[in-house]
């Protein structure tokens, strides 16, 4: 970032001693700046590091010593939380509604993206900005229309409900992502392709596809993010224990507390099932998810 | 749908083998519109589009989820003008989108261009950006925890000597923090899209500045906000329409408090469709619900466009 054009270091104008390339002024001001930045980053994995190390901790001695650490690796929270509290069946359940709507959502999103990002027509044109529309929706527009639909065919509190309306709702964003990836690969193998005799579906299938897989592995990220994640339309959709994904079994968690007396020992661990996959997914492939979730939106 | 699928194919009988011969790859991926765009179309029409349809239905109508509904007209729109808890709710709401979107716009802004030549600048923006990918869920309760009378809070201040520390939990209260918990947990996301805004900005023009003699605040004046000003656009409308559904950090606090529904002073305009149509206590009103969910698109929708009227300047190539 930093160019190589090193600028004479002057006594008499401290601000450019920088070099060019430093924009935010001065240097006390910017050396605040720069400690500040040090200490949100510090707050960030502090709280979190904090939250992972209190759900070793009994809930007793978390409320005599927040600031204690635990007196050794004792997982009762997490054998606790796994079984008596059922995060056992909310994490599985929503391991595989995430999985498979976000696998489901790249697979019907990828073709159309695909389609419309080579068609060059009116239609495609309009297409495009249908499905981009759909960004701007609030979900709780659609949020008791589709109660009642899925009511009348009786896919309320049924995870394969809650995987369909998933998918539904993350059109919009992942036809918008692809197709702008899509755009950016080159024609002309496909062309060559085609000389070669492949059939459209053909050109797709062996030539566009592994070209786009970088694409549609951060798009198939994005949904498992968003769809692990989903609140509103979860605690909506779904009502009976067994069926509940991770924020609905987390906020029944917090409400039987007030019955039941505070449990932050069994509630931190229920928040580590709920924070640590995107953990592994962020330093999987964090570079990837940040390109795109912001330069995939500026565009 | 489908019919319009082949809007420059010549006619059917000549379609089958000639066109395969003469016709490009162009003409051929043409009629594969229903197998690759049908499926997604389909879905989006169905569980997206017609629900929102639905909604603008639903909310011209009394209905309490079963029964029958009776045509009201535009009643439920009335009935909500007129209630002062959904005017307190969409005011929370309004508070999210200009009070934490112009406190998010600073301070993003400001770290994007600390962190413009900073050492440890990618350790700094994977940090601050991890937070995006939490669901809210987890800050609304770690809040919860470090402000409750025994929390974390109250503990740095008692040895500081302060022996009535605030209510921090209050109902009047809980807005404001909750407020501050969202800067917390989204600056970092904006923070990122704006570096990657200002890492554009070639470095010849700052070396032009130093030449003029442009100080630190004509920089920013004539350099890095008008070379930014569109991503700032794409910013705003971003966080237009992420401010308007936030739901989980405000039902939280309801979870902890035992009712199940947070207090009406943090109800935003998501919470209070949620509630109006779901909440168990009273009698369901669909109709006051679903139009005032029709009222926050309604919102969305007038401020990206004027955000989109305001923002738009000429394209600045370099």
């Amino acid at each position: 970032m930093r160019t190589s054009i090193a600028p004479p270091a002057t006594r008499r104008w401290p601000a450019r001693r920088r070099g060019p390339a430093s924009l935010s002024g001065t240097g006390p001001l910017r050396r605040v700046g720069v400690g500040l930045m040090w200490l949100i980053v510090l707050a960030n994995v502090a709280g979190l590091g904090w939250m992972a190390l209190q759900a070793f901790r009994d809930t007793r001695s978390i409320l005599a010593t927040p600031w204690g650490l635990p007196k050794g690796f004792s997982v009762e929270n997490f054998v606790e939380a796994w079984t008596v509290s059922d995060f056992a069946t909310a994490t599985w359940n929503s391991t595989w509604v995430t999985l498979v709507s976000s696998v489901l959502t790249v697979a019907v999103a990828a073709p159309a993206a695909y389609w419309l990002s080579r068609q060059e027509s009116r239609l495609s044109r309009g297409l495009t900005l249908f499905f981009v529309l759909g960004l701007g929706v609030p979900v709780q527009v659609i949020l008791i229309p589709l109660f009642v639909m899925l009511n009348s065919v009786r896919l309320i509190d049924s995870l394969v409900g809650l995987n369909l309306v998933y998918i539904g709702l993350s059109m919009p964003f992942t036809v918008f992502l692809l197709t702008g990836f899509f755009r950016s690969l080159p024609a002309e193998l496909e062309e060559a392709a085609a000389l070669d005799g492949a059939s459209p579906a053909g050109v797709f299938w062996r030539v566009m596809l592994p070209m786009a897989k970088g694409g549609m592995l951060t798009a198939f990220v994005l949904q498992l993010i968003g769809h692990w994640n989903e609140t509103l339309l979860a605690v909506t959709l779904l009502h009976s224990t067994e069926n509940y994904t991770l924020p609905v079994a987390l906020i029944s968690f917090v409400q039987q507390q007030t019955y039941s007396g505070a449990d932050w020992g069994g509630l931190f661990a229920g928040l580590c099932i709920i924070v640590l996959p995107m953990l592994a997914v962020y330093v999987w492939l964090g570079r990837r998810l940040t390109e795109g979730l912001t330069l995939g939106m500026g565009k | 749908m489908t019919t319009t699928a082949l809007p420059r194919a010549s006619s059917p009988e000549t379609r089958s083998t000639p066109a395969r011969r003469g016709g490009s790859l162009a003409d051929q991926r043409r009629r594969l519109f229903v197998p690759f765009v049908g499926p997604a179309l389909l879905l989006y029409v169905v569980l997206f589009v017609v629900p929102i349809f639905g909604a603008v239905w639903i909310s011209f109508h009394k209905w309490a989820g079963s029964g029958p509904m009776t045509w009201s007209g535009i009643d439920n729109y009335r009935g909500l003008v007129a209630d002062p808890l959904f005017r307190q709710s969409l005011g929370n709401t309004l508070k999210l989108l200009f009070v934490v979107g112009i406190a998010i716009f600073v301070l993003s802004f400001a770290m994007a261009l600390v962190l413009r030549d900073m050492a440890g600048r990618k350790i700094v923006r994977s940090v601050i950006f991890f937070p995006h990918l939490v669901n809210a869920l987890v800050y609304g309760i770690l809040v919860g925890f470090i402000f409750n009378p025994d929390g974390l809070a109250n503990s740095i201040l008692k040895p500081l000597g302060v022996d009535a520390p605030p209510q921090w939990l209050a109902q009047d209260n809980l807005f404001p923090l909750i407020m501050v918990t969202m800067v917390w947990m989204t600056t970092g996301y904006y923070t990122t899209i704006l570096m990657a805004g200002v890492d554009r900005i070639p470095p010849y023009y700052y070396e032009d500045c130093a030449l003029a003699g442009a100080n630190a605040w004509q920089r920013l004046r004539h350099v890095i906000l008008p070379l930014t000003w569109d991503v700032f656009g794409v910013c705003a409308v971003l966080w237009t329409i992420s401010s308007v559904k936030i739901f989980e950090i405000i039902w939280i606090f309801g979870a902890s408090n035992g009712t199940g529904v947070p207090p009406a002073q943090t109800w935003t305009a998501a919470v209070y469709t949620y509630v109006t149509a779901f909440s168990g206590d009273s009698i369901p009103a669909y109709g006051a619900a679903t139009a005032s969910a029709v009222l926050s698109l309604f919102l969305v929708t007038v401020l990206v466009v004027l955000l989109r009227r305001v923002m738009r300047r000429d394209v600045i190539e370099f």
